[in-house]
């Protein structure tokens, strides 16, 4: 296991897990190749992401990008979250093995799929 | 940090015993035993007694064990071995679905060349059935491979049967048929007779018994001739050349003593850790699904699927916590597919990610195991926490709004 402190923290102290009893978007994907499950709850209020949880299934990376994810929208417009890139996501977890890319994929995938709701 | 090491299936600590055997030839007793002078008939009798050694753990004659590599060149050994040679008879192989990957290996291989490769199924408990491979039979069937026991579950296959089977093909007359058994993760942990299994074939390796890495042995019966594979060389009788390792020969042979000896008293050891920790899990973890029978199976080995949760994150948090065991989700091991003798038992490929193996050893403490049935229940119901698997499975809301996934 070579993943960096950043990931390792995520990890052991994801943010933002769980759901949100006032979410106005929910949003579920899951990666078809392997069953990875990303759940992302947002409230979002005057085009802005007020608040967002996440609920994860798969291996650890997955769980990570799913916690850094929702610390980095919170507080973003639609645009800004818009913008957010795979590459981005996989700086801030200190990099990610090629083979695990997957799971930065499905979090932009699953924030798209929130964003374009409603 | 304290560390405990739950993954001896994988491979286990070297004995003291077993490194001050070695020790004298990494140094002073360092020839070569195919030296006539007295440099190598030092290393000579060492190797000539551990391979006494070795041959006594399975009931076989010394001259039956060639000394090899590991478990990985053993069955590359007897599966290709048999197959150069018997070719002219036939060219179809039965071997199960639970195979270890060196020996599936060989067999895929063989099929792409054209040879014919039975799958025995192994069902929900994880075994073979005799009568399946009394139906597989054919006129041009030449070997039939099973492991004794396997090392991701544990269970213990029919092969004495097989043997007497094959047994019985030989009395009515069929001359080319042979039985291979992989035998690495059995061993130490079963007693194993080759006059009782009846097999031609037996994979064996040291480090799954407390000895060192990078040594194994491949026993043949005598008057069964194989095709070597590394050739040039006289060594091994002809049999697998290369200069002898001679300080791991020493460790398993001195390994392999051990294991004889002190094998009643690890079988009891084992179990009794392994059915404690089994019975302080399903009091305290619910939703968690046994992998393999119960009944027969290697003493020592625990695996488990974990409803909702997949297992590399699992063996994450729980490595992050001391503890080492391993997984039969595909994420750990670099594939695309979970354990394919997971799923072989008809697993899901939820459950299939899901499984973790707890392999015990004969150093495991009832207070390591104190530990571990402390930490996992609330490593698995945080990681369920943060599950959409387990909310839509169970309803249940996961509050927090940062969750903690290591117990506190």
């Amino acid at each position: 296991m070579s993943y960096s402190e950043t990931f390792k923290d995520h990890l052991a102290h994801p943010r933002n897990a769980g759901e949100l009893p006032e979410a106005t978007v929910i949003a579920e994907q899951t990666n078809p190749v392997c069953g990875d499950r990303l759940r992302l709850s947002l409230r979002i209020h005057d085009d802005r992401i007020e608040e967002a949880r996440f609920l994860a299934y798969g291996c650890p990376p997955t769980l990570v990008c799913g916690s850094v994810l929702t610390e980095m929208i919170q507080g973003m417009t639609r645009e800004e979250a818009g913008r957010i890139t795979r590459q981005k996501i996989i700086d801030t977890l200190g990099g990610l093995p090629t083979r695990k890319q997957h799971a930065a994929a499905l979090a932009i995938e699953t924030l798209h799929a929130a964003l374009e709701d409603k | 940090m304290r560390r405990v090491y739950l993954d001896h299936s994988a491979t286990t600590p070297v004995d003291r015993r077993v490194l001050e055997a070695m020790l004298p030839f990494l140094t002073e007793k360092f020839g070569n035993a195919s030296s006539v002078h007295f440099f190598g008939q030092e290393a000579r009798a060492a190797v000539d007694r551990a391979r006494r050694d070795v041959a006594a753990l399975i009931g076989a004659r010394a001259g039956e064990i060639v000394f090899l590599s590991g478990g990985t060149e053993a069955n590359n050994l007897a599966v290709r071995g048999i197959a150069e040679l018997a070719a002219p008879s036939g060219r179809h192989i039965i071997a199960s679905a639970i195979e270890h990957p060196s020996t599936r290996g060989v067999c895929e291989a063989l099929e792409k060349r054209g040879w014919e490769i039975t799958w025995l199924p192994v069902y929900e408990e994880g075994l073979v059935r005799v009568e399946d491979v009394r139906a597989a039979l054919r006129p041009h069937t030449v070997l039939i491979t099973v492991m004794l026991a396997n090392n991701e579950i544990g269970t213990i296959q029919p092969v004495a049967e097989i043997g007497a089977l094959v047994r019985e093909e030989r009395e009515r007359g069929r001359r080319h048929l042979f039985l291979h058994t992989d035998a690495v993760q059995a061993l130490g942990r079963m007693p194993v007779d080759v006059e009782v299994l009846g097999c031609d074939l037996l994979s064996m390796s040291a480090h799954k018994l407390n000895g060192p890495k990078g040594v194994g042995a491949l026993y043949v019966r005598r008057g069964v001739h194989l095709a070597p594979q590394n050739i040039g060389g006289h060594q091994e009788r002809q049999r697998r050349a290369g200069t002898e390792a001679v300080p791991l020969i020493v460790g398993f042979g001195a390994a392999a003593a051990l294991a004889r000896q002190e094998l009643n008293e690890r079988m009891q050891h084992l179990a009794r850790l392994r059915d404690r920790f089994e019975a302080g899990l399903t009091a305290r973890i619910e939703e968690v699904v046994f992998n393999g029978s119960r009944a027969s199976r290697l003493p020592h080995l625990s695996n488990i699927s974990f409803r909702y949760i997949e297992g590399e994150g699992l063996l994450i948090n729980l490595d992050m916590q001391g503890v080492a065991v391993s997984t039969g989700s595909a994420c750990s091991s670099g594939s695309l597919e979970a354990s394919p003798v997971i799923r072989a038992l008809g697993r899901s490929d939820e459950l299939a990610r899901g499984s973790i193996r707890f392999s015990f050893g004969k150093e495991t403490t009832d207070d390591e195991i104190d530990y571990v049935l402390e930490i996992l229940p609330r490593t698995v119901e945080n990681l369920r926490r943060l599950s959409p698997l387990y909310l839509e499975a169970t309803g249940r809301r996961a509050g927090e709004r940062d969750g903690t996934v290591l117990a506190r």
